[in-house]
C-alpha cells in the first residue's frame, strides 16, 4: 500500500467527504466486507455507498487500535482518517489483492501508520478534520460516577485497577505490590473492571 | 452487529488494554478484532473503563505529581485545612485543580495512611483509599479536588486514619465545596 502524497487538508477532506456524503444513500448492509471492496474497485453505481459502509464498519476498530497504541484520542482520530483514506484509495485503484482479507489489510495499514506516527511524532491530519462522522467517539464516562463505583470496590480490587491503569503497572508489578501471583493479579484486575462496568451501567440505567 | 461464533473473553480484553499480553497474543487479539464487529463493541466497553482510569487524576496526589500538573499548564490552587476544621472552599472557574493540604498530623512514623471521604448529610462513602500517598516530612496529605467532583455531594467529611507503630490516629476535616 502506497500512502497518498497529497496535502494533509486535501486528504482529510477527501476521507471525510467520501464517508459522509456517501452515507446518505441507501445500501445493502448485509454485503460482506469483500463485496464492498469489489464494489469500490468496480467504481460503478453503489461504489460511494460501499465506501461509506466500509468506513462505518472499520472506523471503530481503527479508532480503538489507535487509542491502544498511540494513547491519545486526537492521534487515534487522525489514524482513522489516514488509514481509511489510504485503504479507500487502494480499493479504488484495485490494489487490494485479496478482498476477502480486507480486515488484515486494514490492520496492516494501521500498524504501518501508527509506527510512522510514533516515529515522527507528527500528526497525520489537521485538527479541522476531526468532526469526521466516520470516527465515532469512544464512550465518555461520568468521572464522578466512576469515583463512586471505585469507592464501592473492595480495597484490593481498587488497588489493582488503579495500579494497573492509573499507574501503568504490569500484572507482575501489581502482584509484587500486593504480595500475590501475577495470575491472581490478572484475575483480580478482570473482576474489578467487570464490577466497575456493571456499576456504571446500573447508575446510567437508574438515571435514564 | 453479527454475533461472534468464538468471542474473545473479557479477561483477554482487559489484559489487552492493560498492555499485558505477549506480542504474539496481542497480534492474535487484534486480528480477531479487525474481523469482528461484535468483539470490537466488547473491546470498546472495556476500553472506556481502562482508558478513563488511565487518564484520571487520582483523588490524592504526591507533591511530585502536583509539580508535574503545574508544569503541564494545569491551574492549581492550594488551600490548607487543619484537623477538625469545617469551612467552605470555592472552586473558581479559573481553576483546574483545587488542592486541600490536609495538615496538622504527625506522619513522621506513619506506615500507612487510609483516607475516606463521605457525604456529610448521608454518610455515603464517596472515596476510599487504603494506602494514600502522604508527605511524612511536611505532615500532610494532598487531596486533589477536580471539576468533576461537582457531580458529587458538596459537603464532605474527609477522614485520615494513620497507622503507626504505636497504634492508629484518626483525624477529620469537613470541606464544603462551592463550585462557580
Amino acid at each position: 500500500l502506497e500512502w497518498p502524497t497529497r496535502s494533509a487538508s486535501e486528504i482529510a477532506w477527501s476521507a471525510t467527504a467520501a464517508c459522509y456524503f456517501a452515507r446518505l444513500v441507501e445500501l445493502d448492509r448485509n454485503a460482506s466486507d469483500a463485496q464492498l471492496v469489489r464494489a469500490i474497485a468496480a467504481s460503478g453505481n453503489g461504489a460511494r455507498e460501499a465506501e461509506a459502509e466500509l468506513c462505518r464498519r472499520f472506523a471503530p476498530r481503527i479508532r480503538l487500535y489507535g487509542l491502544r497504541h498511540l494513547r491519545d484520542e486526537d492521534l487515534a482520530r487522525d489514524l482513522v482518517q489516514a488509514v481509511l483514506l489510504g485503504v479507500l484509495e487502494a480499493a479504488r485503484g484495485g490494489r487490494v489483492k485479496d478482498p476477502e482479507r480486507i480486515d488484515r489489510f486494514m490492520l496492516g495499514a494501521c500498524r504501518n501508520q501508527a509506527t510512522r506516527a510514533r516515529e515522527t511524532g507528527l500528526r497525520a491530519q489537521p485538527l479541522q478534520a476531526q468532526h469526521d462522522t466516520a470516527a465515532p467517539e469512544i464512550e465518555h464516562l461520568d468521572l464522578g460516577g466512576l469515583m463512586l463505583c471505585l469507592a464501592k470496590l473492595d480495597e484490593r480490587a481498587r488497588q489493582v485497577v488503579l495500579l494497573s491503569f492509573n499507574e501503568e503497572r504490569s500484572a507482575v508489578e501489581v502482584a509484587a505490590r500486593l504480595q500475590t501471583t501475577a495470575g491472581n493479579a490478572r484475575v483480580l484486575r478482570h473482576r474489578a473492571v467487570a464490577a466497575l462496568r456493571r456499576c456504571l451501567d446500573a447508575s446510567a440505567e437508574a438515571s435514564s | 452487529v453479527i454475533p461472534c461464533a468464538s468471542p474473545l473473553s473479557s479477561e483477554l480484553l482487559v489484559d489487552y488494554w492493560a498492555g499485558d499480553l505477549p506480542p504474539r497474543d496481542e497480534e492474535g487479539v487484534e486480528e480477531h478484532l479487525f474481523g469482528c464487529a461484535s468483539c470490537t463493541a466488547g473491546s470498546a466497553r472495556v476500553a472506556a473503563i481502562t482508558e478513563t482510569l488511565r487518564a484520571m487524576i487520582p483523588p490524592v496526589v504526591t507533591r511530585a505529581a502536583l509539580d508535574r500538573f503545574r508544569a503541564r499548564g494545569l491551574r492549581v490552587y492550594e488551600s490548607t485545612f487543619a484537623p477538625g476544621e469545617r469551612r467552605e472552599a470555592h472552586f473558581g472557574r479559573d481553576l483546574d485543580l483545587l488542592i486541600f493540604r490536609l495538615g496538622g498530623v504527625d506522619l513522621s512514623r506513619a506506615t500507612r495512611v487510609q483516607l475516606s471521604m463521605r457525604d456529610e448529610a448521608t454518610g455515603a462513602t464517596l472515596v476510599k483509599l487504603g494506602d494514600a500517598p502522604f508527605d511524612a516530612e511536611a505532615g500532610a496529605v494532598l487531596l486533589c479536588c477536580q471539576r468533576h467532583f461537582a457531580s458529587l455531594p458538596p459537603d464532605v467529611v474527609v477522614e485520615l486514619r494513620v497507622d503507626e507503630p504505636r497504634g492508629e490516629a484518626v483525624t477529620s476535616y469537613t470541606i464544603l465545596h462551592r463550585f462557580d
